[in-house]
């Protein structure tokens, strides 16, 4: 049996007669990064706002560390912290004061080397003295990641981590985020609309839409639940005839100039090509595109949405 | 309750106090006008009636005094529309810190920021018209505490109604507490008031101490059983305006914190 550091159980809020999250279970296993996806709207930040105790659930409950965060919420949130792009900070303050006073929000020791190690990790050095209106959106985000490692956490809470930041900076606070998993056993649940980024830094992944999980695997898996692949063909002769077999076996098609891609079963791919070479139909290039996680994605919002 | 968490709100507000010219301003150029206008006014009917002896006195003693009144609930109503202005409140609530922390750190920079504002506008009622505060002495003690109490009770009162309803009706922080003013008899003997609002003062606490203070000025003495009462009654509102406070947090938390403003 696995032992989670978060596991939220049945979680449910309602708005009236509008339900944005509906039984929701899940757990989050020490030194895992969880992938939390959806769509706009699934209820990924009403349920992250549940987790952290400032979104009052209508029923189900939530554990850190095997303790109720209603009835341990001081206890809990010391070892717990979040960093969303969309929350913003006290625009007036400096870097300095904002991360000085979060400092003593919790029971940090040695407090200056601590604000000085993550002032170096994150890059915030020249910054300092700077107020937050100041700062572009991908420091404001470097300064909300600061404030989130600033308590040595046991669960963070990502919403979004890398979004508005440059892709240099969004990989160096990847692999931080990584190396912070890595060395120090993080539990991270985190979420970002940017699939290639949860592929490469999450060890699991949960689809959230209209506030129930629709899927759960690991970021390799899920994809190849959908068995459909894209096989690209640059034409050399036979178009027309490539276009008429596909019509004749019912395959999704798209023609781009001199090639064109095909959306096919992984196992029928090789009676394709023999059909090809049987009409005597010549290509300069093939190449098989397997599904991604965002092909999952978008398949099985587009099932859910159907059914 | 921990001291260190208590702290950091203070400290977020005074570092917003040092960055904020408007917060700055405001803590000594409303007493300053007040003292300007009405301390003139003041003067004028003092050379021009033999009546009313120490009128100067009595009514910049009704500024100073107020001005612990007004900042008492300022602190609380402006400090916590400014996390909602920041979108700031899920960042503090996010982290351990509790509500009641909160409540006392704000209740420590309402304390701060009057002894600021009240030593500057006495300094000022002393250099203009020789009017010392420190002629009520040792009762200067009660009356303040008295009048900081009321200040909370509709500091936390007008932040409970803040929480339910949103930034739409954020302009109670600065209008709610003059509702009470002309009750509280701040410039003016309590009788000249009509009938029925001696009666609505008397469940206004710092009628009781404006009372009391006039009664210092004139007499000599203060009536320590009006006193009590104001003690009474401003224990009550403030206990009920922390427990309305308190449902209108966890009304909020309904709603969720993120969403509040």
């Amino acid at each position: 049996m696995d032992t989670y550091v978060l596991e939220a159980k049945n979680l449910t809020k309602k708005y009236n007669k509008f339900i944005a999250v509906n039984d929701v279970s899940f757990g989050l296993k020490k030194g895992e990064i969880l992938g939390f996806l959806g769509p706009n709207g699934a209820g990924k930040t009403t349920t992250i706002q549940m987790l952290l105790g400032i979104l009052q659930q209508t029923n189900g409950t939530i554990e850190y560390f095997g303790k109720n965060l209603e009835t341990h919420r001081e206890e809990i949130l010391e070892r717990v912290n979040f960093s969303s792009t969309y929350v913003d900070l006290p625009w007036r303050l400096q870097v300095r004061e904002v991360l000085n006073y979060t400092s003593y929000l919790y029971s940090i020791p040695n407090r200056k080397q601590r604000i000085q190690k993550i002032v170096d990790v994150f890059r915030l050095q020249k910054l300092m003295n700077q107020e937050i209106s100041s700062l572009s959106a991908g420091q404001q985000t470097r300064l909300n990641l600061a404030k989130a490692f600033l308590n040595f956490p046991d669960v963070l809470l990502l919403d979004e981590p890398t979004a508005s930041l440059d892709p240099e900076t969004a990989y160096y606070i990847r692999q931080f985020i990584m190396n912070q998993r890595d060395e120090f056993n993080v539990s991270i649940l985190f979420t970002s609309h940017n699939m290639a980024e949860v592929e490469e830094v999450c060890d699991r992944v949960i689809f959230i839409n209209h506030g129930t999980i629709i899927a759960e695997d690991t970021p390799e898996n899920l994809p190849k639940r959908i068995h459909k692949s894209r096989l690209e063909l640059m034409m050399k002769d036979g178009m027309k005839r490539t276009v008429a077999l596909c019509e004749e076996y019912t395959f999704a098609y798209e023609v781009n100039k001199r090639s064109i891609e095909v959306e096919i079963d992984e196992h029928a791919i090789a009676h394709f090509l023999t059909l090809l070479s049987q009409k005597n139909i010549e290509y300069d290039q093939i190449s098989i595109k397997k599904p991604s996680l965002q092909d999952f994605f978008l398949e099985v919002l587009k099932h859910h949405e159907n059914t | 309750m921990r001291i260190h968490r208590i702290y950091a709100i203070v400290l977020r507000y005074m570092y917003y106090m040092i960055h904020s010219i408007d917060r700055m301003s405001d803590m000594f150029y409303w007493p300053t006008v007040d003292l300007l206008l009405w301390g003139i006014t003041s003067l004028y009917i003092k050379n021009n009636t033999q009546n009313v002896p120490n009128i100067v006195l009595m009514i910049v003693s009704g500024i100073l005094l107020w001005i612990i009144i007004w900042r008492g609930q300022y602190e609380i109503t402006v400090n916590f529309l400014e996390e909602l202005w920041n979108k700031n409140l899920v960042n503090l609530f996010v982290s351990p810190l509790k509500l009641s922390e909160w409540i006392i750190a704000v209740g420590i920079i309402g304390i701060l920021k009057m002894t600021l504002s009240l030593t500057f506008a006495s300094l000022m009622a002393f250099f203009l018209y020789k009017a010392n505060i420190l002629y009520y002495g040792w009762y200067l003690i009660p009356f303040g505490a008295s009048l900081i109490l009321t200040g909370w009770a509709v500091g936390f009162f007008i932040t409970g109604i803040i929480l339910r309803y949103g930034t739409k009706v954020q302009t109670l922080a600065w209008t709610a507490i003059m509702l009470i003013s002309p009750f509280s008899a701040v410039y003016y003997p309590l009788s000249v008031l009509p009938l029925w609002a001696q009666k609505v003062a008397k469940f206004i606490p710092t009628s009781y101490v404006f009372e009391n203070s006039r009664l210092f000025l004139f007499k000599g003495y203060v009536n320590w059983t009006d006193l009590w009462i104001s003690y009474g009654l401003n224990i009550l509102y403030l206990f009920l305006a922390i427990v309305f406070f308190y449902k209108s947090f966890t009304k909020a938390k309904e709603r969720g914190l993120i969403g509040l403003f």
